[in-house]
């Protein structure tokens, strides 16, 4: 039976009901606000329970501590009352056909005190005022955090479990780089990032088992399960999983229970209608198969709020949600029960509760990653696990919801397998990208499953990949890949090896690694690179290693009942996932800097050892007064015509950035996570690439101090001129070494005129960017664009309040331009834009840094 | 009416000593205050404390910060000039000039503007800090977060945002 059976796939005719509408306008009206009910419920369990302070907290107790919280939460239905500008209340009528709330308010902001938490106590007085993304936040909040709640968690949040651990002696009096050399070196902040203090989250449940079989079946599976363990620790691990669930069908019996409530004192008989339908629904799933399309919307949602109860609201995605409701879609479409346009009413409703949070951000933080949301990736398309053509009537569904919808969150992620999907699919799918001006991100399939497949996966469970948090591809349900467990910041790899083991930021005293020898005593580009390898070798072996550490509290404090229960893998293993439980168990890293490194090695090739231009001192001096009175040699550096750049299919950069993920691939995945698993290398910066570069000095790619790194797997703006070669660049690389995924951020300048001319060349852009070069590699892994007008960038800068829906791809998710930090807009201001017609380059002047953020 | 009169007069009796007391603090507190707004000097931290410690004895609210709430504190320049140390415990402050035992938190700033800078940053200047390592922070950082808190609400008592 054919899947696509739309007569006209872009679906142009069909618009925002008006109910969406007025939601829609009420989202992009409301500010976050900060909710203390999860907080106040956990703190209040702890303390009743005497968590605080043991020495482990075990998978069963996290279950009952998480079902008290998911039994006493607010059962929201509809909500009533939100913040403006100003912090201004105002009122308005929530009709939206979904019950439930991430958190008590209509756009939220969760606390999770285990984590990160307390770092925002220093402002709770002034998040109202702060400049940059303000959350409202009523004052006895401010006070119970401060005198109940915060308190608790001093001694009891990740980082000081992790920090006790780190010191073998008395904490107090050792000296902190010689006891907890990973802990230091993450605090200096220059070298990586560990996200494990924040979080894991990073992956895709299983929701099919949920809407399917219902709750009640996984409990009864559970149930069965335990009889046949054979410890007592698999015996809690099955009751920690009732325990959960049963939550969560309480919760939603909650809901019911106050939908009807409603009802009953409702004098409009369509508002009425409504509530009893709700009220229904809730009382019937998740604990019991989804019977239509609706239900099953309905089921993933509550529990995805009940996810985030356990997780913290950063990188945890939905999959393919066009594959794992399109039968019931498909029933309710035969049976006349449901249209297309309730469809996209539905969805509209359902993105619209999926973005009703935000991660809570400290001020400092939102000058280092300030705009984003909380990356929640949904993928559609692509191939189904038996090679076959997965693009159905949903997937075009959901794709009109999402251009009409242009919300940041859910993160639209496009499979396109170029084989056998269609090329009027592709040609879909970029048009939207026009119509949105940043999304969908592009996946090539070929090169993701021969990516994934490098790695261990059979090929079935790699052509169920999902997109995770910004790019990241993961098996649906399989793979716990904490997908963002570090963040490396490879150039101080490279300073590491010009400083003979020492950091200009850290201070030229302060020997941070090992010593590999001056570089002005290197003989040739080769001892060089030789050098840079055993640096990076060791800054890895430090990140694992606090990955490991951090790993293992988790396994200790924070096993995840819930995520175990919607999961392939820990019912049969009988064990969390925390503990190894899922199918797959790798641990994902991103590199940030990679072009800017890669032109640096370049230039020391070519400048220093080939044409002997300059000597490695002199170079360093040049690096040391950030190229004042050297800017003849800097200008020499940036030339792509006299120094090789990453990006223009030159020969040498090409063999340098082979050389550089594959040197980085391998030291990785000879590394062993805490479950078990391996290390997988990808390419992607969130805004990393800004707040990194703003720590780092002048590079000897010609960069100057302070300037943000290019994105992603991005050549560095300005570098390249011609779209082609960018992309044959980035296609060429082979995709083993890029399984944690990568991003590839191009800017296009939106045509005037022909729109058909416009989208045919951005359509064969990408074919030719996915296809195979002489069957050597599957072709380019991933592409993300910005498709909107310099002026309009610039226009955006100077009168935010004239763009509120101006979309961006950062570098994997996307966010609103007038929320991220001016030195995130310069930088995508100033990435190289191309014109589609010819594949040129448009040149501009750089953007000038505008307010606090000057270095 | 009697009663009416009664609780009208201990509601005027509250404010006024409410602001009796923000009046005695914002005079006990001028230098700081001074030095909050203006030109800091090493006298700033010696200032802070005690600008704290007569919070904590004129009003009830900002008292609370001491309720269920330990916390022992390390101050000192890289240089060492300046030393003190700060210990809450059992709803007291107690100030001491030198390095006490097993502090939970060591603050190594470089001198009294960066650590003004640090504990009053907005915006950028939290990172510029760092930027700059002009503060170097070891233990357990709750408790700078925790400090943090009541400093800014000392500040909001001065009526500076």
């Amino acid at each position: 039976m054919a899947l696509v059976t739309l007569k006209d796939i872009s679906l142009k005719n069909q618009i925002l009901t008006k109910r969406v509408q007025n939601l829609k306008t009420v989202y992009f009206r409301a500010l976050p606000e900060v909710c203390i009910e999860r907080p106040r419920l956990i703190t209040r369990f702890c303390r009743e329970n005497n968590l605080f302070g043991k020495e482990r907290i075990t998978g069963l107790e996290k279950a009952k501590l998480y079902r008290f919280v998911l039994e006493h939460r607010t059962p929201v239905v509809w909500h009533t009352k939100a913040y403006e500008k100003g912090m201004k209340p105002f009122t308005f009528r929530d009709n939206s056909l979904f019950a439930g709330a991430t958190t008590s308010g209509f756009k939220g902001v969760p606390l999770y005190p285990e984590f990160m938490a307390l770092s925002l106590w220093p402002e709770l007085r002034l998040l109202k005022k702060r400049a940059s993304n303000p959350y409202q936040i009523a004052e006895q909040d401010v006070d119970e955090l401060n005198d109940e709640i915060f308190p608790y968690w001093i001694e009891n949040n990740l980082t000081e479990l992790a920090r006790t651990r780190c010191f073998s002696e008395n904490k107090t009096t050792c000296n902190r780089d010689k006891y907890a050399p990973e802990m230091a070196l993450l605090e200096r902040l220059v070298f990586f990032l560990a996200s494990k203090e924040n979080c894991i989250s990073h992956t895709i449940p299983d929701f099919s088992k949920a809407v399917n079989n219902g709750l009640r079946s996984i409990i009864d599976d559970a149930a069965r399960r335990k009889e046949t363990s054979i410890n007592d620790e698999q015996r809690e691990f099955f009751d920690s999983i009732s325990e959960v669930l049963e939550g969560i069908i309480t919760y939603s019996g909650n809901i019911a229970v106050e939908a009807k409530k409603m009802a009953e004192k409702e004098c409009d008989p369509e508002v009425k209608q409504e509530l009893v339908e709700i009220a229904e629904i809730y009382s019937r799933v998740p604990e019991f198969p989804a019977r239509s399309f609706r239900e099953g919307l309905t089921t993933i949602w509550i529990c995805w709020t009940a996810i985030h109860l356990e997780n913290p609201n950063i990188g945890l995605s939905l999959g393919r949600l066009d594959q794992v409701l399109y039968d019931l879609y498909q029933h309710d479409i035969a049976s006349g029960a449901l249209t297309i346009e309730n469809a996209i009413e539905l969805i509209s409703c359902l993105w619209l509760k999926i973005g009703d949070h935000v991660p809570m951000i400290p001020n400092a933080g939102e000058q280092l990653f300030g705009g984003t949301g909380s990356n929640q990736a949904i993928t559609i398309g692509g191939i189904d696990i038996r090679g076959m053509d997965a693009v159905n009537d949903l997937t075009y569904v959901m794709l009109r919801a999402t251009e009409l919808m242009m919300l940041r969150d859910p993160n639209l992620n496009a499979r396109y397998h170029p084989e056998i999907n269609s090329k009027e699919y592709l040609r879909r799918l970029c048009e939207a990208n026009i119509n949105t001006g940043a999304t969908p991100a592009l996946h090539n399939d070929k090169a993701v499953i021969a990516a994934l497949t490098s790695k261990g996966e059979t090929v079935e469970q790699a052509r169920d990949y999902g997109v995770i948090g910004c790019v990241e591809p993961g098996s649906n349900g399989r793979s716990y890949g904490h997908s963002g467990s570090i963040l490396l910041n490879l150039p101080s790899v490279l300073e590491l090896t010009l400083y003979n083991g020492r950091h200009r930021h850290t201070g030229m005293d302060l020997l941070i690694s090992h010593e590999t020898g001056n570089c002005s005593d290197f003989a040739s580009f080769e001892d060089f690179r030789n050098a840079f390898a055993v640096q990076a070798k060791w800054l890895i072996g430090k990140a694992v290693d606090l990955n490991n550490i951090l790993g293992k509290i988790h396994q200790d404090f924070y096993p995840t009942p819930i995520l175990s229960a919607l999961f392939e893998g820990p019912l049969d293993k009988k064990k969390d996932l925390v503990f190894g439980g899922a199918a797959i168990n790798s641990s994902g890293v991103s590199i940030i800097g990679l072009a800017d490194v890669v032109d640096s090695l370049s230039a020391i090739e070519q400048v220093v050892y080939k044409d002997k231009e300059v000597t490695f001192s002199e170079l360093l001096e040049a690096l040391k007064v950030d190229f004042s009175g050297y800017e003849s040699l800097q200008k020499r550096l940036q030339n792509p015509e006299k120094t090789p750049k990453y990006g223009n299919e030159n020969p040498h950069a090409d063999r340098n950035v082979i050389w550089l993920i594959q040197m980085l691939d391998t030291t990785f995945g000879e590394k062993t996570n805490y479950r078990g698993g391996r290390y997988r290398v990808g390419y992607w910066s969130m805004t990393n690439h800004a707040g990194f570069g703003r720590l780092t000095g002048a590079l000897p790619s010609g960069r100057k101090a302070g300037e943000n790194f290019a994105s992603g797997i991005t050549p560095v703006s300005g570098a390249t001129m011609y779209l082609t070669q960018a992309l044959n660049s980035v296609a060429k690389l082979p995709v083993e070494f890029l399984s944690n995924g990568i991003a590839l951020n191009l800017k296009y300048t939106p045509e005037a005129g022909d729109r058909k001319n416009m989208i045919d060349h951005f359509t064969s852009s990408v074919a030719g960017y996915f296809d195979s070069p002489a069957g050597t590699t599957p072709g380019g892994m991933e592409i993300q664009f910005n498709i909107t007008t310099h002026d309009t960038f610039v226009d955006a800068v100077k009168h935010p309040e004239k763009y509120p829906e101006l979309l961006v791809r950062v570098s994997g998710y996307t966010a609103y331009f007038k929320d991220l930090n001016p030195r995130m807009q310069k930088e995508i201001i100033d990435r190289t834009e191309y014109l589609l017609s010819n594949g040129n380059a448009v040149v501009f002047a750089p953007f000038p840094l505008t307010g606090g953020n000057k270095r | 009416m009697l009663s009416v009169k009664k609780n009208l007069f201990k509601v005027l009796s509250i404010i006024v000593f409410s602001l009796l007391c923000r009046f005695f603090l914002k005079l006990g507190s001028g230098k700081l205050i001074e030095q909050l707004s203006g030109k800091v000097t090493d006298e700033f931290l010696e200032l802070l404390f005690r600008g704290m410690k007569l919070a904590f004895f004129l009003m009830k609210d900002y008292r609370k910060n001491l309720q269920n709430f330990s916390g022992r504190y390390f101050f000192n320049t890289s240089d060492g000039s300046v030393a003190a140390s700060v210990v809450f415990q059992n709803g007291k402050m107690k100030v001491y000039g030198n390095e006490i035992p097993a502090w939970n938190i060591r603050i190594t700033f470089k001198n009294a503007g960066a650590l003004r800078r640090y504990l009053f940053s907005k915006d950028q200047d939290i990172l510029n800090s760092i930027l700059a390592n002009e503060v170097e922070v070891t233990g357990n950082l709750n408790y700078i977060y925790k400090f943090g808190f009541m400093v800014r609400e000392l500040m909001l008592k001065f009526g500076i945002n």
